[in-house]
């Protein structure tokens, strides 16, 4: 089956925070690490239940002299299925380097995985993160 | 006592009390399979409100729109009611393969058992809300081939619906009132009356419930060949993937292999219809008919995504009451559960999408498998008089 990206928005990625990645997050979180990027991020609420809807709050953040992202694209599918999901997030950038991502929904049981796609200039990368739902 | 008769007859002992569990709950379920049962309760679950319907959960409404529900008078010439088809009596369905107004449509009745759990209705899901969903036939020339006009004189002609009416909606459709809003409203109070159709426990509810307090005498009660099925359900026979939580509907749409050929020669291209339907129609939750005002109701039909595996999909319908919905399917297809039952065990995987979900395999499950399934499958429906009579329909 064809993947679907989800293009959330471009985005403008805030410089590297002094404080520790998704320190601004609050709450429970999850961590998705590529090269040189940190993804953070919570859902809301914070249990993902099959079949409603959640948000996903993220902060995004550059390793070293990695360059600022210029945006960012995010996705979900289910490997094992070759499918992704119904609906196309939106997301509006926040303060303090946050996003919060609206329109998420799991409508299957089973292993999720989040695709966190960053643009950066002259470099894009890729960050997954795994969620087993029940 | 020598040790080695004491060990015999503890084995003796333990040998029958292993024969005893076996007897009250002969079906072993593993703990990942006893989980995903759980998730089919508790039944009934609380009815939540419509914010997009201001009326949802008003007694007037409700009163209101069951006596529209079955009032021939809101068809465009009083031959029909949303009844005629929607027969509490048949599960709220019809008992035809396709349904049939003035004329024959293209897909089968769905149910309204539970329709106000829904995200999606229809079976492309072409209406994002009930009262729009409940506009459609009113309005449809082969259904009740009404209009706006036609329904708001209706609600000024009869005083008794016209109270109803004012105390729900604040006003009497009067001549300044625009006709439009009217129709609107009529299908609020339908969707209202709609929302109030939860189906009652069954012998399943039972047996989730006994599992849950890991109560092994009830759940003994629980007839061995629906177990047998029930594990079926929710382990080889990937059912539980779409047919999920305490509807047996994940709410969202499938391209479970049925035919893509409507009866008349052209093709229902199902889901991928249904979106584009959606986001064309003025009614939907976009648009000015929509009473919440925090955005959050319209989220599914501003992120819905039209992609190329829609189309074929239909609604994964939801299974309570299943055993008085017959015939099945979009297009009513099969006749029997013994028949659905039977396409997914010999499913043709050459039919489905070549980027179609894998879960969906033949099943090849054996005679007995087949019987198991049917027996759970009927024990998701009710066995009052109210759910084979449509006794308490239409309301008094």
């Amino acid at each position: 089956m064809r993947r679907l990206i989800c293009l959330i928005a471009l985005v403008s990625i805030p410089a590297i925070a002094a404080e520790p990645c998704g320190s601004t997050l609050g709450g429970a979180s999850m961590r998705a690490e590529s090269e040189h990027y940190s993804v953070v991020f919570r859902t809301v609420p914070a249990r993902v239940a099959v079949g409603r809807a959640f948000a996903l709050e993220a902060q995004v953040c550059a390793k070293g002299a990695a360059p600022r992202p210029t945006g960012l694209r995010v996705d979900a599918h289910m490997p094992a299925h070759r499918h992704g999901m119904n609906y196309r997030p939106t997301v509006v950038a926040e303060e303090g380097g946050r996003f919060r991502a609206e329109g998420l929904l799991f409508h299957m049981p089973g292993q999720w995985q989040f695709i966190f796609d960053l643009e950066a200039p002259g470099a894009n990368e890729r960050i997954t993160k795994d969620l087993s739902l029940e | 006592m020598r040790p080695g008769v004491a060990g015999l007859l503890l084995a003796c002992l333990l040998a029958a009390s292993v024969t005893i569990a076996r007897a009250q709950a002969p079906v072993a379920f593993t703990e990942p399979e006893v989980r995903r049962i759980l998730h089919y309760g508790p039944w009934p679950q609380p009815v939540l409100r419509d914010p997009s319907n201001r009326v949802s959960g008003n007694a007037d409404a409700i009163a209101l729109g069951g006596r529209l529900f079955y009032d021939r008078r809101l068809s465009g010439d009083g031959a029909m009611s949303c009844a005629a088809c929607h027969l509490p009596d048949r599960g709220f369905t019809d008992g035809r393969d396709r349904a049939y107004g003035r004329a024959a449509l293209d897909r089968n009745t769905p149910s309204v058992w539970n329709v106000g759990f829904a995200r999606w209705f229809g079976w492309d899901g072409a209406a994002d809300s009930l009262w729009r969903q409940s506009m459609k036939p009113i309005l449809n020339p082969i259904e009740l081939a009404a209009d706006a006009n036609h329904v708001a004189a209706l609600l000024r002609s009869d005083q008794e619906l016209s109270a109803h009416y004012a105390k729900a909606f604040g006003a009497v459709p009067d001549a300044t009132s625009a006709d439009e809003t009217t129709l609107v409203n009529t299908g609020k109070a339908i969707a209202a009356y709609l929302e109030t159709l939860v189906s009652r426990r069954t012998s399943f509810d039972d047996f989730r419930d006994a599992l849950a307090n890991d109560d092994r005498a009830a759940a003994a009660r629980y007839p061995v060949a629906a177990q047998r099925g029930l594990k079926i359900f929710v382990g080889k026979g990937n059912c539980v993937f779409c047919h999920f939580g305490p509807t047996f509907t994940n709410g969202e749409f499938a391209d479970v292999g049925m035919p893509y050929f409507a009866a008349k020669g052209g093709v229902d291209a199902g889901r991928h219809g249904g979106i584009k339907e959606l986001l064309a129609d003025r009614f939907n939750l976009l648009g000015p008919y929509n009473d919440d005002a925090s955005g959050a109701a319209a989220s599914k039909t501003r992120h819905v995504a039209l992609q190329h595996r829609n189309f074929g999909e239909f609604k994964v319908p939801g299974l309570r009451n299943v055993a008085l919905t017959a015939p099945y399917m979009h297009n009513g297809s099969l006749a029997t559960l013994r028949d659905v039952v039977l396409h997914y065990s010999e499913l043709d995987e050459e039919r489905l999408h070549a980027d179609g979900v894998r879960i969906l395999r033949p099943l090849h499950l054996a005679p007995q498998e087949v019987d198991d399934l049917v027996a759970f499958l009927e024990s998701l429906t009710e066995r009052s008089p109210t759910a084979q009579t449509g006794k308490s329909h239409p309301p008094q």
